[in-house]
């Protein structure tokens, strides 16, 4: 087993660590469990046996298994860096607005009040 | 549109110091005012609400644009505003000039308050406005001088078609780009700058970042 190949499964293990933690904080749907379950235990699986993959190396004209790897995370890291930039402008937009109709509507009570 | 019409909207943040002088000078013109206290740690809040009974206040800061829209939204539906006129609250314009922005609102719809590029005005800061205007002409064909300012003034039809979402600093730029986007008639009128603090403008990474959104605007809007 090559150092890269301990580095990868440590991870691996440490990601699951994080998944079952918000996992037991109701943090994530059913959904959202199995995916990410799945992921990080395939991440274990083709770190203990990286020749599992050569098929697909050699389907897709990739020269080494690492180079694929490569690949995929970078895909998965531009999907979530996508999806969270999204969400995060969708979420701004929702926390200014109700940010405003508090401050309008506080406005009109006092408005209220005076009268 | 009368004076009774207009309202004068103050976005404020932390500015406890500064914002008795605006408003005491504000209340001498006899316009009516709507302070927007963007989220202040300090005493912003409590010194609006001594001047003024149109106090609204944001539970977080949310940055300039944001503050500009709860103004504008509380003026045009709650307050039946016809026109706004945007002033900062750090004292650094003059309140008797208000007078000209409301005078020029009766004939067009939008109207810039233009700074006199100066000795005061630094020269890296004279360089990045004009690099502001020829950018937005390039991108949409109107020559707008001095866009960082933030003494201006628009029309209720106006604000129905320049409503912006920029929530921070970026609000002028993006205003600028939707009034030239959508040919809106607009006038400049010269305005005098009182410099208290030159190191709380933008910076130039600001400007850069102002720039690449009018970009993305140039494209979406």
């Amino acid at each position: 087993m090559s150092l890269f190949q301990i580095t990868a499964l440590l991870f691996a293990l440490f990601m699951l660590y994080v998944v079952n933690i918000h996992r037991r904080k109701l943090h994530l749907s059913r959904v959202e469990q199995i995916a990410w379950y799945s992921l990080w235990i395939a991440f274990v699986v083709v770190s203990l046996f990286p020749n599992l993959l050569l098929g697909v190396t050699d389907l897709i004209s990739f020269s080494r298994v690492f180079d694929l790897l490569i690949v995929a995370a970078l895909m998965v890291i531009t999907t979530l860096v996508v999806t969270n930039y999204f969400l995060q402008r969708e979420n701004s937009r929702r926390l200014e607005q109700i940010i405003r109709q508090f401050a309008l509507k506080e406005a009109d009570a006092k408005q209220s009040q005076n009268k | 549109m009368t004076k009774n019409s207009i309202w004068v909207i103050i976005p404020a943040y932390n500015e406890a110091k500064k914002l008795p002088v605006v408003l005491q000078k504000l209340n001498k013109q006899g316009f009516q005012y709507i302070v927007v206290d963007d989220g202040s740690s300090d005493q912003t809040l409590a010194v609006a609400q001594k001047h003024s009974e149109h106090v609204l206040s944001h539970k977080i800061n949310l940055g300039k644009g944001a503050a500009l829209k709860t103004g504008c939204e509380y003026a045009f539906s709650k307050l039946n505003g016809e026109g706004v006129i945007f002033f900062d609250a750090d004292d650094q314009h003059e309140a008797t000039e208000i007078e000209l922005f409301a005078a020029a609102l009766e004939a067009h719809d939008v109207v810039f308050g233009v700074r006199s590029f100066d000795e005061n005005m630094p020269l890296i800061r004279i360089m990045l406005n004009r690099l502001a205007s020829v950018f937005l002409m390039l991108l949409f064909g109107s020559y707008i001088p001095d866009i960082p300012s933030g003494f201006k003034a628009l029309s209720k039809t106006a604000y129905k078609k320049v409503a912006w979402n920029s929530s921070d600093y970026s609000v002028e730029m993006e205003i600028a780009a939707r009034v030239a986007k959508n040919k809106l008639d607009f006038v400049t009128v010269p305005i005098t700058t009182i410099y208290h603090e030159l190191d709380r403008g933008m910076t130039f990474i600001d400007t850069l970042k102002v720039l690449l959104r009018a970009l993305s605007w140039r494209i979406s809007l």
